[in-house]
């Protein structure tokens, strides 16, 4: 469970180009529930995602994981209970680094990194063996470098290197964006199937309207720092891309685009 | 017979700064962190180890790995200084190396008993028996004394090197080298990529220490300007190491950067032999830097398209 009250945010504070994003926003997401975030450019999506991670600072508000405020806690602190996936497929693993390097680094997580040797026999089969239930061909690729793999092959590795580990909250930011439309296909498939797996709480940001749709339990669309669509339950069954899709032309009809 | 010689003084000067080589190969390689301190920290581990010997008299070798702390010490502030207040990778390293200089010479006062400073610091032969002191090698004749410099240095490069392999073995070794290729990704494990970069820069000034106080050792004197100069040599080993032997696979980058450094220091010492008058020596250096990238470049991208050629082959068949 995610809550975020009140929450304040000002860019270029106190200079000629300050522009208040968050006026008093406050958003609330259930334990296992799988939150998808549509909206125009500029409307605050990504902005929500850092605040949560905390890699930007807020003016004011809280932000409460499970109950427990969170809200001065850096982000390095709080990555230890908060998986995220980036759209930049490069960002989630290590480049110069095996398949089985960057799996033990995650697996590893919240636990010391000393001076153990990071991988035995018995963990490179363990790591096969968990990559081999993918179904994506990765298992024949387990000592190559990860920058050598395909956009696809890494943004999968991204996603199971963020939810190895028991996480109270995933953050999806547009991670399918940088994939050709096939690959973003399997990548969701997989998101939507590690979801249900381990019951995780997830917030997406997403600019794919269908997947807005198809995928989740709840669906909002923000405008400019505010909330204008919240469907969840059956609601949000009986949605369809068309129906998001024409609220979506109205607001940006309003900006002039 | 000269040649000869010049060969022997590239090797053992090669050794030497192979140590030196492996611990910029750490901050430069690994951490993506071109630290310029280093031209501070090799003549402080040099004075260090020094002091190490003549006051405390405590023996050349633990005298030499002792100096290890105080490249490490150094080597952290660099880090505190680039990490904490956010001074440019750049800059912090200048401004240890710009303190360490008065540092050195500090310590260096504290060596000379009168309270003169001398820009350069000799004790040869007498007061010290150094790593490589007379006693051993009077069993062996002096005929033989160069070559048993180098098995020791050899000795030491090897054993350095394997600690520096494992090391990048274990869960820390890890997280060092994903603190310089994906800092994001340490900050979503939970951890502070920001005490990696500290740690990482402190183990490779270190080993930079280490090779001062080696190059101490060797040549039985501190030179208080010993230092200058020893980031680019650092940075020229590093790269010709890397980038001339990365095509070869059961090549360590550890190995390619000793063999690197051996390379630039043979290359350095013939150059004195066409130049004698000295004049042009650092123009021909700069030449010779240049001519290895160049050459290294083309011999990279034969190698790529040999590799290319024979995968290809391979799948055909």
């Amino acid at each position: 469970m995610i809550e975020l009250k009140n929450i304040v945010k000002i860019f270029n504070a106190a200079t000629v180009n300050e522009t208040q994003l968050f006026k008093n926003f406050s958003l609330s997401v259930k334990k296992g529930e799988f939150l998808s975030v549509v909206g125009s450019n500029g409307s605050g999506k990504t902005t929500l995602l850092n605040i949560i991670s905390g890699s930007l600072p807020i003016n004011g508000g809280e932000v409460l994981l499970e109950g427990e405020n969170i809200t001065k806690l850096p982000e390095y602190v709080r990555a230890r209970r908060i998986g995220r996936v980036f759209q930049d497929p490069s960002v989630g693993t290590v480049p110069n680094m095996t398949i089985t390097e960057n799996l033990s680094l995650a697996l590893n997580k919240g636990k010391p990194y000393m001076l153990k040797f990071a991988i035995n026999r018995r963990k490179k089969y363990q790591l096969k063996e968990l990559v081999l239930q993918l179904g994506l061909g990765l298992e024949d690729k387990m000592d190559v470098p990860v920058g050598l793999l395909s956009g696809g092959q890494r943004q999968a590795l991204s996603l199971i290197m963020s939810t190895l580990t028991p996480v109270d909250l995933l953050l999806l930011d547009e991670h399918t964006a940088a994939l050709d439309p096939r690959t973003a296909e399997t990548i969701m498939k997989l998101t939507d199937e590690i979801v249900r797996k381990k019951g995780l709480t997830v917030i997406m940001v997403t600019h794919n309207l269908r997947y807005a749709v198809e995928y989740g339990s709840r669906l909002i669309m923000m405008d400019k720092g505010n909330i204008v669509i919240d469907k969840s339950g059956e609601d949000k069954t009986n949605t369809s891309v068309e129906d998001v899709l024409r609220v979506f032309n109205e607001i940006s009809i309003e900006c002039g685009n | 017979m000269l040649f000869f010689s010049t060969t022997i003084d590239g090797l053992q000067m090669g050794l030497c700064f192979a140590v030196l080589a492996l611990g910029v190969y750490i901050s430069y390689s690994i951490l993506d962190f071109p630290d310029l301190s280093v031209d501070g920290t090799f003549p402080l581990g040099g004075v260090f180890c020094t002091i190490l010997m003549l006051h405390l008299s405590i023996p050349a070798l633990p005298a030499i790995i002792l100096s290890f702390l105080s490249g490490f010490a150094a080597g952290a502030l660099t880090g505190m200084l680039h990490v904490k207040f956010n001074i440019s990778k750049l800059l912090s390293g200048i401004i240890v190396m710009t303190a360490l200089l008065s540092v050195t010479l500090a310590l260096t006062k504290l060596l000379t008993k009168n309270g003169q400073t001398t820009s350069i610091f000799s004790f040869r032969s007498e007061s010290i028996e150094g790593l490589f002191g007379s006693e051993f090698f009077t069993a062996f004749g002096t005929a033989s004394k160069d070559y048993i410099v180098i098995a020791v240095l050899v000795v030491i490069v090897i054993a350095v090197k394997i600690i520096i392999d494992i090391f990048l073995k274990t869960k820390l070794g890890y997280m060092l080298k994903a603190t310089g290729s994906n800092e994001k990704l340490v900050i979503s494990l939970g951890k502070n990529s920001g005490n990696y970069k500290i740690l990482g820069l402190a183990l490779a000034n270190g080993f930079v220490s280490v090779s001062g106080a080696l190059y101490a050792n060797m040549y039985m004197q501190y030179d208080n300007t010993c230092g200058s100069g020893k980031v680019v040599m650092a940075l020229a080993s590093v790269i010709i190491g890397v980038t001339v032997f990365s095509g070869i696979r059961f090549i360590k980058d550890t190995t390619a950067v000793i063999i690197g450094a051996v390379i630039y220091s043979l290359c350095l010492n013939y150059l004195v032999l066409v130049d004698t008058g000295g004049i042009y020596l650092k123009l021909l250096n700069a030449v010779l830097f240049a001519v290895i990238l160049i050459f290294n470049d083309r011999i990279s991208s034969i190698v790529a398209s040999k590799n290319r050629l024979a995968s290809r082959s391979a799948k055909n068949d």
